[in-house]
């Protein structure tokens, strides 16, 4: 069984939020305008997190991509009510959107706020509309929405996979983000397959996790930049 | 007198009032019934599917063409009616009505019958091409229907999936099936 997880090198990491604008089109994120941003209500499944370090005018800064952390150990999913968050076998966390009550325990509970509430319902213009991707549903009103790891991705590589008679190869399977990324800044694979890049590049001395102290286990690693 | 008088008019008024309750109970079930009820599905043609599939011994997938290898199976348009249809065949006056709508060049946009909630992944290609289920299945008798059904034939909701699935031995995840 594979557990899926990602390692993203943050000295490869730019900033040029290319991954955002992926993984918003890949998964029907709509945009929401300037004074709803302003209350906190636009929804970024990826969110490139600027963190500077030092004082003016000795500054440096590091680009945080942060996704849903699809930790070992999610809290999230402890506090729903109806199930509608839960781990699978293969370490996604996923939401049941038609299941989702709306309550946003979870969205308080995550510690790295990767869960969104959908305060009100899409609007997208004709001419967006069109370019809706089919594999992904677009959330109600209501309902929290959250980084699948583009799960529909595996689905459909994994179907790949079987009509062809085959093994599911890691580039079978990436999420938006990490396929855009232009400096390979990302990795995705499975974290148990010594063939997967990440399963030694989460060994790096360099690592670090968001928050490890809480013991949420996450399955995004992070490559702490060289001094 | 007065006293029959009186209970006989006590007794129309309990009457009416049980016809007047009827009526309201009537009423609530039938407004139930209409917002419940699957909506009918229209379609350019009376399509015969006996004819074509028992009689002339054509496979699903000639029409429905992706049915092996996509996500749907795919409806037949115009370009696959005038495959046969560009002469009349056949007597029936349906036939001869295919014809000329093709000549008109009307584009026989069929309905699809069967749907699935937005939030539900499914593939037929995994279905059909992979795991090589019969449509029928899923789709009922649709094979033997002589005249389009208004009205799916099977309901296809999610205890109908898992039980399949729990039956077969397949995956019960919800991001199997859920999107």
């Amino acid at each position: 069984m594979a557990r899926w997880g990602m390692v993203i090198d943050l000295d490869r990491c730019t900033g040029c939020a290319a991954c955002e604008v992926a993984c918003k089109s890949e998964n029907n994120v709509a945009a929401v305008s300037a004074d709803q941003a302003d209350m906190g209500r636009a929804s970024s499944w990826m969110k490139v997190m600027a963190h500077v370090e030092g004082e003016f005018p000795d500054t440096t800064m590091h680009f945080y991509p942060r996704p849903c952390m699809h930790c070992d150990n999610p809290p999230c999913i402890r506090v729903c009510p109806v199930q509608a968050t839960y781990i699978d076998d293969e370490g996604i966390v996923g939401q049941i959107y038609a299941r989702c009550i709306g309550c946003r325990y979870c969205a308080n509970a995550c510690p790295y706020m990767v869960k969104y509430f959908n305060w009100y319902g899409p609007e997208w213009s004709e001419s967006e509309r069109q370019h809706l991707n089919p594999d992904v549903s677009v959330r109600p009103t209501g309902v929290i929405e959250k980084c699948t790891f583009c799960h529909h991705r595996l689905q459909k590589a994994r179907e790949d996979a079987r009509a062809d008679g085959r093994e599911l190869r890691e580039e079978d399977y990436q999420p938006a983000c990490a396929d855009v990324c232009p400096t390979n800044a990302i990795a995705f694979g499975d974290l148990d397959n010594p063939s997967h890049a990440v399963h030694s590049l989460k060994a790096d001395p360099r690592v670090l996790r968001l928050m490890e102290d809480l013991g949420t286990q996450p399955k995004v690693y992070y490559l702490r930049p060289r001094e | 007198m007065q006293g029959t008088a009186a209970k006989r008019g006590g007794f129309v008024r309990v009457w009416w009032g049980y016809v007047g309750l009827g009526l309201m109970l009537t009423a609530g079930i039938v407004i139930a019934a209409v917002l419940t009820a699957t909506p009918t599905v229209p379609q350019p043609v009376a399509f015969n599917h006996r004819k074509h599939t028992e009689e002339l011994g054509l496979n699903c997938e000639f029409c429905h063409v992706y049915v092996t290898k996509r996500a749907h199976a795919g409806l037949p348009n115009a370009q696959t009616c005038t495959m046969c249809h560009q002469a009349t065949q056949g007597t029936s006056a349906e036939a001869a009505r295919v014809t000329t709508l093709l000549a008109e060049g009307d584009p026989l946009t069929f309905n699809k019958l069967f749907r699935l909630e937005s939030h539900v992944f499914y593939t037929h290609r995994r279905h059909v091409g992979i795991a090589e289920l019969e449509c029928a299945t899923c789709h009922g008798a649709i094979a033997a229907t002589e005249r389009p059904p208004a009205r799916p034939l099977v309901r296809i909701d999610m205890d109908f999936c898992m039980d399949c699935h729990r039956e077969q031995g397949q995956t019960l995840d919800c991001n199997a099936c859920h999107r």
